[in-house]
């Protein structure tokens, strides 16, 4: 935040800076061309004084007067014909009074003035001035020149003066000139602006009326050693009147005249402009300082719209990071509760299968004695056999709590399964109790999977067991084996009542039974142990169908190739 | 009475005689400036300035025999025209005494007036139709430069003469003055404002003398 403020307090500077410039140079530049217009203006008005000056100097009595050896007659007849200038229509409007003429006078063929007969007809002017008029050589074209002249008051007053060279129209050659004396262009006061003030520079003297004569005094030295420092007709330089900021500049009138260079003087007050500048960068400043102030509260209001999923992850994250926490004290107890159960099972059987063996060691060696009644022989058979089933499920437990504790691995090898099967369906058919019932088999001659030949043997027998066990008189038994992809499937149908429908999903349980018939013998832990064999094997088993007598379970292993050592004993 | 009558008819008889034997001839030919190739101005105009000198284009000179004569009680009126913007005859020879009337042929103003020292006057502007036509009585010898106030280029040159005898060349400068008195004078050629030839002359009644100005 802090870097952004300093960078945009930075640009907006520089930018202030910038435009500061860019108004003080257009300030220069309008002044310029309002200037410059001024000067076309002075220039048409030169133009028109000289068009004036030459017509009047054409007028054929002056001529004659000149022309004629009658200088006698010159000044009366220029009073005549130059009465309109004198005189002109007044009171007339600026621009006529701007023409109209203060004096003149005409000079002689070596340019000395020629002295009026009534100077009152002519305009008046001291002895001083009128000397100023004179040229030591006649100029053959038009000069403008600029003369002060003390009035009987004490204000000097500036005229700009034109000369007008006069030819004969018999020789030729220059035989005198008119000088006419007007009221100097106002710069001010014609539109230059307000607060402009405008002057003229002559003979190291300023003449700025609207100026005090110390202040004048002091400007026209700064003038003078400009005018000389300087080969230019023109320039500007800053300087401070009344304490107050002036931009002043300065142009020679009559450039290449006869006359004494004179200079206008143009000062254009900077206070406004500085002012207006100084207002100006306010505005910048105060727009940037909203500016930043928008941005902050904005910023602000975006990081608070940011943040609040930021907090909610941070508290999700929290509640996320506590359920994982209870989670995982839940799984460490569940695995503390399994293992402990694991042990449980692990030693039950253990305490078991020695009561039972105990057991069915007294059984036998009961039945070896020879002098119980043949029902009692009957009955130990029976109770050696019911030993048999409980060291059954005793096994059983044991390789399922070595499941559940992890411990169980299985040592992977090839392992025929048609040869397995067909085991199996030979021991099946061999059995004492077994029903009526008809065997279907579709094996390919060698199906090899891979995983342990006495655990692959269990989940088989347990499924054949079971088609034999759940069957009808008269039904059948359907084995068939295919191989797909990497996997054999090997699937085993028995008719015969089907599987509830809503117990068929906690057949793979433990200690569930699909059947509650009591003739079926069985424990309950069978497909829970084939299932888990099956899964350690990498393969799996599930019950495809139970319905319309019949029942069907799906047996998928990993197949194998047979090993060449395996091969060989085989063959 | 008889007597008067007698003197009168000698006079007459006399002056015939004067007239008839004792007038002399002069002939001749100024040598005039070249006839350089006039400006629009001159042809205008007819009284051209070159290098301060007024003169009439194409060239023309006047020989005048210049003395003393008596003086003739009312020399006739002359006429100088202003036709086309311009004086016509642009230089005219007169006697002293003799009255100029300045008739406007022209549609416009024209306001004839002249500073120079031989005379100066100033007859105002007038319209063709101004009557009497405004005159001047030219009383003193010298060049009189006619300028018109409205056309600043029109100039008219008057040589006012003390002589009666006064001849005006014409374009190739031939002249011939007859009737001239008997006697040594001096004949001069005014050919511009700054130039006048003069040879001494005796003339002899009933001669006729041959006087060129080179």
């Amino acid at each position: 935040m802090f870097v952004v403020s300093a960078l945009t307090i930075l640009g907006f500077y520089l930018a202030q800076r910038n435009v500061a410039a860019n108004v003080e140079r257009d300030l220069q530049e309008n002044f310029r061309a309002e200037l410059s217009w001024l000067h076309k203006v002075q220039e048409l008005r030169h133009a028109a004084l000289e068009e004036r000056c030459r017509a009047l100097v054409a007028n054929p009595r002056i001529h004659a007067a000149l022309e004629d050896n009658a200088l006698d007659l010159l000044y009366p007849s220029a009073k005549d014909e130059l009465r309109d200038l004198m005189e002109g229509e007044e009171p007339s409007p600026e621009q006529a009074r701007s023409l109209h003429a203060r004096f003149y006078r005409f000079l002689d063929g070596a340019g000395a003035v020629l002295s009026p007969p009534n100077p009152k007809d002519v305009g008046k002017l001291s002895a001083e001035a009128e000397e100023q008029l004179a040229f030591k050589k006649l100029p053959e074209i038009e000069q403008i020149g600029y003369l002060s002249e003390r009035a009987d008051d004490a204000r000097a007053t500036v005229n700009e003066v034109m000369a007008v060279p006069i030819f004969s129209m018999e020789t030729g050659g220059v035989i005198s000139a008119l000088v006419v004396g007007f009221q100097p262009f106002e710069l001010a006061g014609k539109g230059a602006g307000v607060g402009v003030k405008s002057g003229i520079w002559l003979n190291g003297q300023l003449h700025l009326p609207s100026l005090p004569e110390s202040a004048q005094a002091v400007l026209g030295g700064k003038i003078a050693n400009a005018v000389a420092n300087s080969d230019r007709a023109q320039g500007n330089f800053a300087v401070s009147v009344d304490d107050a900021p002036h931009l002043l500049f300065y142009k020679q009138l009559n450039p290449d005249s006869f006359f004494p260079p004179a200079y206008e003087i143009c000062m254009y007050p900077l206070a406004d402009s500085m002012a207006r500048l100084h207002w100006l960068r306010w505005q910048i400043g105060g727009a940037g300082a909203l500016l930043l102030f928008g941005g902050f509260v904005a910023s602000h209001f975006v990081a608070a719209r940011l943040s609040v999923p930021v907090e909610k992850l941070a508290v999700d994250s929290e509640k996320n990071r506590a359920q994982r926490k209870r989670a995982e004290a839940a799984l460490a107890s569940t695995s503390e509760d399994l293992k402990r159960s694991t042990r449980y099972s692990a030693n039950a059987s253990h305490y078991l299968k020695t009561p039972v063996t105990v057991l069915r060691a007294g059984l036998d060696s009961l039945l070896a004695r020879e002098d119980f009644k043949p029902e009692v022989y009957e009955e130990l058979s029976g109770l050696l056999h019911q030993t048999h089933r409980l060291t059954g499920v005793i096994d059983d437990l044991l390789l399922l709590s070595r499941l559940d504790a992890g411990h169980f691995q299985i040592r992977s090898e090839p392992v025929n399964l048609s040869q397995l099967v067909e085991e199996w369906l030979d021991d099946l058919n061999a059995l004492a109790d077994s029903v009526d019932v008809q065997i279907e088999k579709k094996l390919p001659a060698e199906l090899y999977i891979a995983g342990e030949k006495q655990y692959t043997s269990l989940i088989v027998q347990s499924l054949l067991e079971n088609a034999r066990k759940y069957n009808r008189t008269g039904g059948r038994i359907r084995v068939a084996a295919r191989q797909a992809n990497n996997e054999v499937v090997l699937t085993i149908g028995n008719t015969g009542r089907p599987i509830a429908r809503p117990a068929q999903e906690h057949i793979f349980e433990r200690f569930h039974r699909g059947s509650t018939r009591s003739d079926v013998s069985g424990h309950g832990l069978g497909l829970n142990l084939a299932r888990e064999l099956a899964r350690l094997h990498g393969g799996d088993l599930k019950l495809v169908c139970s319905q319309d007598d019949w029942t069907e379970f799906e047996l998928r292993l990993r197949t194998s190739k047979p090993t060449a050592s395996r091969a060989d004993k085989l063959g | 009475m008889g007597f008067r009558l007698g003197l009168s008819a000698i006079s007459i008889v006399l002056f015939i005689n004067v007239s008839a034997f004792g007038q002399a001839v002069v002939e001749g030919r100024v040598e005039l400036p070249k006839s350089h190739s006039a400006p629009v101005m001159a042809k205008r105009y007819e009284i051209v300035t070159s290098g301060g000198v007024l003169a009439t284009q194409p060239p023309l000179a006047v020989v005048y025999l210049d003395g003393s004569f008596p003086k003739r009680t009312a020399p006739p009126t002359k006429q100088v025209a202003q036709k086309d913007l311009a004086f016509l005859p642009s230089l005219l020879p007169v006697q002293v005494g003799t009255r100029v009337e300045f008739t406007n042929c022209d549609d416009t103003y024209h306001s004839i007036f002249s500073y120079s020292p031989a005379k100066r006057f100033d007859l105002g502007r007038y319209r063709p139709d101004e009557r009497p036509i405004p005159s001047e009585v030219f009383d003193a010898p010298g060049l009189v430069t006619l300028r018109c106030d409205i056309h600043e280029h029109m100039r008219g040159l008057i040589l006012v003469l003390n002589t009666p005898y006064f001849v005006t060349t014409d374009t190739d400068g031939r002249f011939r003055l007859s009737g001239l008195p008997s006697g040594h004078y001096t004949l001069k050629a005014w050919i511009d404002s700054k130039t006048t030839r003069e040879r001494p002359v005796e003339l002899r009644s009933g001669a006729t003398l041959h006087v060129d100005f080179p």
